[in-house]
């Protein structure tokens, strides 16, 4: 667990990058911290790992305070992954991964062997890009090595900084993907910072909104979108707050509750169909690629009801009242 | 053809001679060089102190410009004054080092000053030392820029070393001197041409050296 205990951060040229941030991070959870240019969320995520000191307040992490650690030993414990190059140029993928692990002294077995590991965790054959260089890599193979390099000597924390911001929308989302199931598979507490209001949704268990050094909100996805807490936060979302409901709103918001019991034991589950944890976008997406009118909706295996397409599209629109959403 | 062999077979001996004399001198005056230019570089580029690299590398850049026989001429006066040797290799190594810094000293530094900071950053995050940086980071990377100003310098000194001939450090300066003063250009050529020839060579050893402590990641010749 990590404990920001009323941390401030001034620079020595005068300028307030954070203000009396206070906020707990669970263990296994994904924090976003979300935020424009300036808004403190790098350099709060920096003095986790003493990159930055804060100028006042605590931050702890398993309850001891950070800046009783050895910096050297804190980082180790840390894995950290960034935007950017990142990897270093003149090292092979191997040699990238090993740092941490070779700081820390494994042997090279264990070394060798974690690096398989990691690179068939991140969805790169171990034998074509083991001995390769980052030059040698395209920019979404890069992000994937800085990944399993900021995994690589299995940190129970990981700091990640707009590690998917350099790739192309596309590269980038599938990522995001990879990287939700992943994190599912190795259970760590993130710190992920985002300027982007979609990729915090998506990836974050909880989401900090920050603005000016301030947190402005610190909320689930669902909560930041349906309940803002002050007008800041209602004008980050702004025009977003059309799509971002249809991201956030599972299925099961607008499933009629009726029919649950009524058909437990349908045998086995089709391979077309929803389940109640499903987004609106998701489910949308689903009836566009099967040209169903109808499609069945599971909750943990079990079939809940049908739902029409024509009750999906009143919601959608019902939603477009809600939020006055233009687009 | 006749005519050079029979000039070859009266200056052979000595071409070969000041040959080894005048790489000797650039061998040492070299060595001296990089040991104190590189550390200090490798200093500056760390230094806080900003004015102070500002008067390091200024100072640096004003020996440069002073004339290469006015560098030589005011080390052997100072050094007369102070009652140290004036002839010979001292003096001729002491001009040629000074002369030798400022390529070496300008590209460690720029070369260390222009790695990526995010790659810096990264490295401090994952838990590097401030020393394991400099020694895994950043001399692999800079290292193309710092053989450069090696490079650079070595065929200067190679071209100046020629002078110290005339405070009576030796090398291919004697024979040039030697064809000046009896106008003979069969001696001129006798120095000019082997001092061509070690420059040549020595760019192309060093040029070789810098590819092979290149880091392979670097070298641009990996296939993708």
């Amino acid at each position: 667990m990590i404990r920001f205990d009323h941390v401030n951060k001034v620079y020595p040229n005068g300028l307030k990058a954070v203000c009396d941030l206070s906020l707990e991070i669970e263990e296994g959870e994904t924090l976003v911290l979300l935020g424009t240019s300036g808004s403190g969320k790098t350099t709060s995520m920096k003095m986790v790992n003493r990159l930055i000191e804060p100028t006042e307040g605590r931050i702890l992490i398993e309850d001891i305070d950070i800046m009783e650690q050895n910096p050297i030993e804190l980082r180790r414990k840390i894995g950290y992954a960034i935007q950017h190059i990142g990897l270093f140029p003149h090292m092979t993928v191997t040699e990238n991964i090993a740092v941490v692990p070779k700081l820390l002294k494994w042997s090279g077995d264990k070394i060798n062997e974690r690096i398989d590991e990691l690179l068939s965790l991140v969805g790169l054959e171990p034998e074509q890009f083991r001995f390769r260089y980052p030059a040698q890599l395209s920019g979404g193979q890069r992000q994937r090595i800085g990944v399993a390099r900021a995994l690589a000597a299995d940190p129970p924390i990981v700091l990640m900084d707009e590690p998917f911001g350099a790739l192309d929308p596309i590269t980038r989302e599938q990522l995001q993907n990879e990287f939700i199931e992943l994190e599912t598979e190795i259970k760590k507490t993130i710190i992920f910072v985002t300027h982007d209001v979609f990729e915090a949704v998506k990836m974050g268990d909880r989401i900090a909104l920050l603005d000016a050094g301030v947190l402005q909100q610190l909320a689930t996805p669902v909560e930041l979108v349906e309940n803002p807490a002050n007008e800041f936060v209602d004008q980050f979302l702004g025009q977003h707050r059309f799509q971002l409901s249809l991201l956030t709103r599972t299925l099961k918001t607008i499933m009629p509750e009726t029919k649950q019991t009524a058909f437990t034991s349908e045998g086995p589950v089709p391979s077309q169909h929803l389940r109640a944890n499903n987004s609106l976008i998701e489910a949308l997406d689903l009836f566009k690629k099967s040209c169903k009118a109808t499609l069945p909706v599971y909750q943990k295996g079990l079939f809940i009801g049908n739902l029409q397409k024509t009750e999906l599209l009143k919601a959608i629109t019902g939603i477009l009242g809600e939020t006055g959403g233009t687009t | 053809m006749s005519t050079l062999i029979s000039f070859l077979q009266k200056l052979g001996p000595e071409i070969l001679s000041r040959s080894y004399e005048h790489v000797y001198l650039v061998f040492l005056s070299m060595t001296v060089a990089v040991l104190i230019a590189l550390p200090l570089g490798i200093y500056l580029s760390k230094s806080k102190h900003l004015k102070l690299v500002s008067i390091i590398m200024g100072l640096a850049g004003i020996i440069q410009t002073v004339p290469s026989l006015a560098l030589i001429a005011f080390i052997v006066v100072i050094f007369a004054i102070i009652s140290l040797p004036t002839i010979g290799t001292i003096p001729a190594m002491v001009a040629l080092v000074l002369y030798a810094l400022l390529p070496i000293l300008r590209n460690t530094y720029t070369g260390i000053r222009q790695v990526d900071e995010s790659v810096i950053e990264v490295a401090t995050g994952m838990g590097m030392k401030p020393m394991q940086i400099l020694f895994s980071i950043e001399l692999p990377l800079s290292l193309p820029v710092i053989m450069t100003g090696i490079r650079i310098s070595t065929v200067w000194t190679i071209g100046v070393a020629t002078l110290c001939a005339l405070i009576g450090a030796g090398g291919l300066g004697d024979l040039i001197i030697k064809g000046l003063r009896s106008i003979q250009i069969d001696y001129l050529l006798a120095g000019t041409i082997p001092a061509a020839i070690l420059a040549i060579i020595f760019d192309w050893i060093l040029g070789l050296v810098e590819k092979w402590l290149t880091p392979e990641g670097l070298s641009g010749e990996v296939e993708s």
